[in-house]
């Protein structure tokens, strides 16, 4: 099945969004009158209500950054920033400090980091002479739970990643008694991610591992429901995420950080991580039919920076594989040919077929309701995983 | 005039399948997958690569051909294997795989012979001796065997001098108890050494800054620089990042 | 040494087919060859010599078909006509000599690690070559050649020696392109595609 349809907008033969690119495929869409969808309306939504970009989010903001700088008074570190080698975090880091901020910046590698990543991250951090913290999961372990996601036929390859950062973050700020986290995500410059398949908790990571995986987890931070709740309540750490109140252009950080730090930009592909880069190019579209650069794509269409046509031709063009990425990633977890494609072929399952927190976390949506208000979970959390699946789980 | 670049060598720690860095020769911590890093490295266009199998000799391990391969796969550049080599079919294996190098500790003191041999098959310029110093209680520095489990009770320059004489090309010459701690080379160990043979010797162990590195070179005689953590870690007590100090301030500190 | 595989290795990165022959049958068919570094100097002669057939095939190649040839390192002293090293005489293929280092004070020999080697005569084999780049050496004898025009690339160590050498369509480097990051790469590609 090709995902790819003619590049010429006009010619695409189905319907799409008139203001961004999102088409009648993705999963949850409706249009309304204007032949608008609901993500680019609750993009709106968002907007007026955190201000972003006005007078008013600038308001907001300049009260949260008084309060880290109280909060964070006294200690070494008054935030922190996870850093990738991104575009995001990178500039995130050179707007803590212009902000006055003493950030320290945190790392979590799956040791499938690309020369690219790595090289951007010390650039940027020997620049703003801003200290490091990295936790390395030991490769082997890292792919064991890696292998492990590939076998059982589940899309969520990258989840523990994704946990692994999240509680690293969590772990660190305990650490060091830093009450703030900042995070780079802008639902302006790259969309609300649809509501589709995807889902992943603790108790998932750790059901597919010990089903399908070979070696005990030491050194990969699994992030079980009590931790979880632990670092919410106890730790009282609070994720803020400036680019939802302040105006924020990629493409303008891109510039700066080229210019100030000899950053280097690894292409709309995920180069940065060889993982995250098989995931989205090659793994997703290939298996699960999902192509999620559309939803970049579509933020850059909304918010005017790209044009429809061009940001629909893009997404109908095909992915950009570095050479040799599926031949390095089936050395590395050590596929023969025939497994991989055995595996690439097989039918798709999901999470739902595995034990999960979900349950328990739509019975607790009240108490989840309080910690996203003040900060303590992340909004998109407690929308995404406190309500019954026929709505956002992902 | 020599235009001959001073070399400046990360010394990367193989322990199983994953690359390590020890403090001490004792605890270590992860410092991701070879084959990636290695892979940065290259990005990095660093001279020269060295990597140590820290648990073959102890284990009585050979080395573990597959992964060399692996890494020499990725490398534009000179590359050197050390750890349980104890023959020269093991030695050749690892040539074979395409490195330049290879590196004998243990093996070299309990048969000297082996570095003569290695020389002569393969060139004095393939052959690196693997010093490995420690102070012992009385202040008196010995050379150590087995990850420096073992006291062979002789003294470093002696050793070196005899290494030099039995074909050795290059000695590295490792301080233990600077290892990972970030405060500058042992310059009256390094100095005693490389006065002693004509061979080059590469410092290991201990450098923190870039004037360490000009120092181990102007002050103590050193041909080459060997880093450990200063290429594995951002910052003394920080976290894991692969870097490379700038070519240009190398060669300021160098010059 | 066995810097075979990293040679095929950075061909392969050029997206250029190359393997390792020692069968004249198959030398016959190459559009390009390329000599490597490999031992002693009358070993590698010696080696050449012994397999039947296989001088005249590449004599052939080299003088009367005139591919493209490169020898490396040693590959490049066999070019010459002979070298101090041994007694055999080499290849003959460009006029020059091998021999050893000067034993200096503070000479150390071979001569190894990163040097710069500067441009002395343009040519397509170098370029885009910047007029003082590096690369990786090791090796205990250099050539001298009869006359300058020979001269693509020189190095000073102890003295000036020759770091590539050229003659129409007879080419030699002194250093490891497949171990000297993208400054190797640059060679190799252009050797690709003269």
């Amino acid at each position: 099945m090709s995902l790819l349809l003619d590049p010429d907008i006009d010619k695409a033969g189905l319907r799409i969004c008139s203001r961004c690119i999102y088409d009648e495929r993705v999963s949850a869409i409706h249009f309304d009158a204007e032949g608008i969808c609901n993500y680019c309306r609750q993009v709106e939504v968002l907007v007026n209500q955190y201000g972003t970009g006005e007078a008013k989010g600038e308001a907001l903001f300049a009260d949260i950054l008084d309060d880290i700088k109280r909060s964070g008074a006294g200690r070494q570190y008054d935030c922190i920033v996870g850093v990738s080698g991104g575009t995001d975090s990178s500039y995130l880091v050179y707007l803590a400090k212009r902000w006055g901020l003493r950030p320290l910046a945190v790392h979590y590698d799956n040791t499938w980091n690309s020369a690219i990543a790595t090289m951007n991250i010390q650039k940027v951090l020997k620049c703003l002479d801003v200290d490091l913290y990295t936790h390395v999961v030991a490769n082997k372990e890292a792919d064991d739970i890696f292998r492990a996601f590939f076998l059982s036929g589940v899309p969520e390859i990258e989840a523990s990643t994704d946990l692994g950062y999240a509680y690293l973050l969590r772990q660190v700020a305990a650490k060091f008694g830093i009450k703030t986290i900042l995070e780079g995500h802008s639902f302006v410059a790259e969309g609300i991610t649809p509501l589709g398949r995807n889902y992943f908790d603790g108790r998932y990571i750790e059901a597919i591992h010990s089903r399908f995986g070979r070696d005990r987890m030491k050194t990969y931070p699994l992030m079980t429901f009590s931790r979880f709740l632990k670092s919410a309540i106890l730790d009282q750490t609070k994720f803020i995420r400036p680019f939802w109140y302040i105006r924020y252009s990629k493409a303008s950080a891109r510039e700066f950080l080229k210019t100030s730090y000899g950053w280097q930009y690894y292409g709309g592909h995920h180069l940065e991580n060889r993982m995250t880069s098989f995931c989205h190019s090659v793994y997703l579209p290939q298996k699960y039919g999902s192509d999620m650069r559309n939803n970049t794509l579509s933020a850059l269409a909304r918010n005017g920076e790209m044009s429809r046509a061009a940001a629909w031709a893009e997404y109908n063009t095909p992915p950009l594989i570095e050479d040799e990425l599926v031949g390095y990633f089936k050395k590395r977890l050590g596929l023969s040919e025939q497994a991989y494609n055995d595996v690439m072929q097989s039918p798709p399952k999901n999470w739902t077929e595995f034990p999960t927190y979900k349950k328990r976390f739509e019975r607790l949506r009240p108490l989840f309701f309080i910690l996203a208000k003040a900060n303590l979970v992340p909004m998109s959390f407690y929308l995404k995983y406190c309500f019954p699946s026929r709505l956002p789980t992902s | 005039m020599n235009a001959l670049r001073t070399r400046v060598i990360p010394v990367l720690l193989l322990r199983n399948e994953s690359l390590v860095k020890t403090v001490r020769f004792g605890k270590f911590s992860y410092v991701g997958d070879p084959c990636n890093t290695v892979r940065i490295f290259n990005e990095l266009e660093v001279d020269e690569l060295m990597f140590l199998d820290i648990t073959a000799s102890r284990e009585g391990r050979s080395p573990n051909l597959k992964l060399l391969a692996d890494i020499a796969d990725e490398c534009f550049m000179p590359l050197g294997y050390g750890g349980g080599l104890r023959s020269l079919e093991q030695a050749k294996a690892v040539f074979d795989i395409g490195f330049e190098k290879v590196c004998i500790n243990t093996a070299a003191i309990e048969h000297p012979d082996l570095v003569t041999e290695l020389a002569r098959q393969y060139g004095s310029q393939a052959v690196v001796v693997s010093i490995d110093v420690k102070a012992g209680w009385w202040g008196g520095a010995t050379v150590r065997t087995l990850a420096g489990r073992r006291n062979t009770r002789q003294d470093p320059v002696t050793w070196a001098m005899e290494v030099e004489r039995r074909g050795a090309g290059e000695i590295l010459l490792t301080s233990i108890d600077r290892e990972g701690s970030w405060q500058g080379f042992d310059l009256e160990l390094v100095k005693r050494v490389a006065d002693a043979v004509s061979i080059p010797v590469i410092a290991h162990g201990g450098a923190g800054t870039l004037q360490d590195i000009g120092a181990v070179v102007k002050q103590a005689h050193a041909s080459a620089v060997a880093l450990g953590s200063m290429v594995v870690f951002q910052r003394q007590g920080m976290g894991v990042l692969v870097n490379f100090p700038d070519a240009e301030q190398l060669e300021a500190v160098l010059v | 040494m066995g810097n075979l595989g990293s040679m095929l290795n950075m061909f392969k990165r050029i997206g250029v087919k190359a393997s390792i022959e020692a069968d004249p049958e198959v030398i016959r068919r190459a559009e390009r060859l390329v000599l490597p570094g490999v031992g002693a100097f009358d070993a590698a002669m010696m080696r050449i010599n012994g397999v039947p057939g296989l001088l005249d095939v590449l004599r052939n190649k080299a003088l009367t078909e005139r591919i493209p040839v490169l020898g490396v390192c040693l590959g490049m002293q066999l070019l010459t006509r002979s070298s101090e090293e041994g007694v055999l005489a080499g290849l003959d293929w460009i006029p020059g000599v091998t021999q050893r280092f000067p034993r200096q004070d503070g000479l150390k020999v071979p001569h190894m690690g990163w040097n710069i080697a500067s441009l002395t005569t343009p040519s397509a084999l170098t370029k885009g070559v910047e007029p003082q780049s590096r690369y990786y050496f090791v090796h205990t004898y250099c050539v001298q050649v009869d006359d300058p025009s020979f001269s693509l690339m020189r190095t000073h160590y102890g003295l000036d020696f020759e770091a590539a050498i050229s003659r129409d369509n007879i080419h030699g480097v002194q250093f490891h392109p497949e171990k000297s990051h993208r400054f190797g790469l640059q060679i190799l590609t252009n050797f690709a595609t003269l």
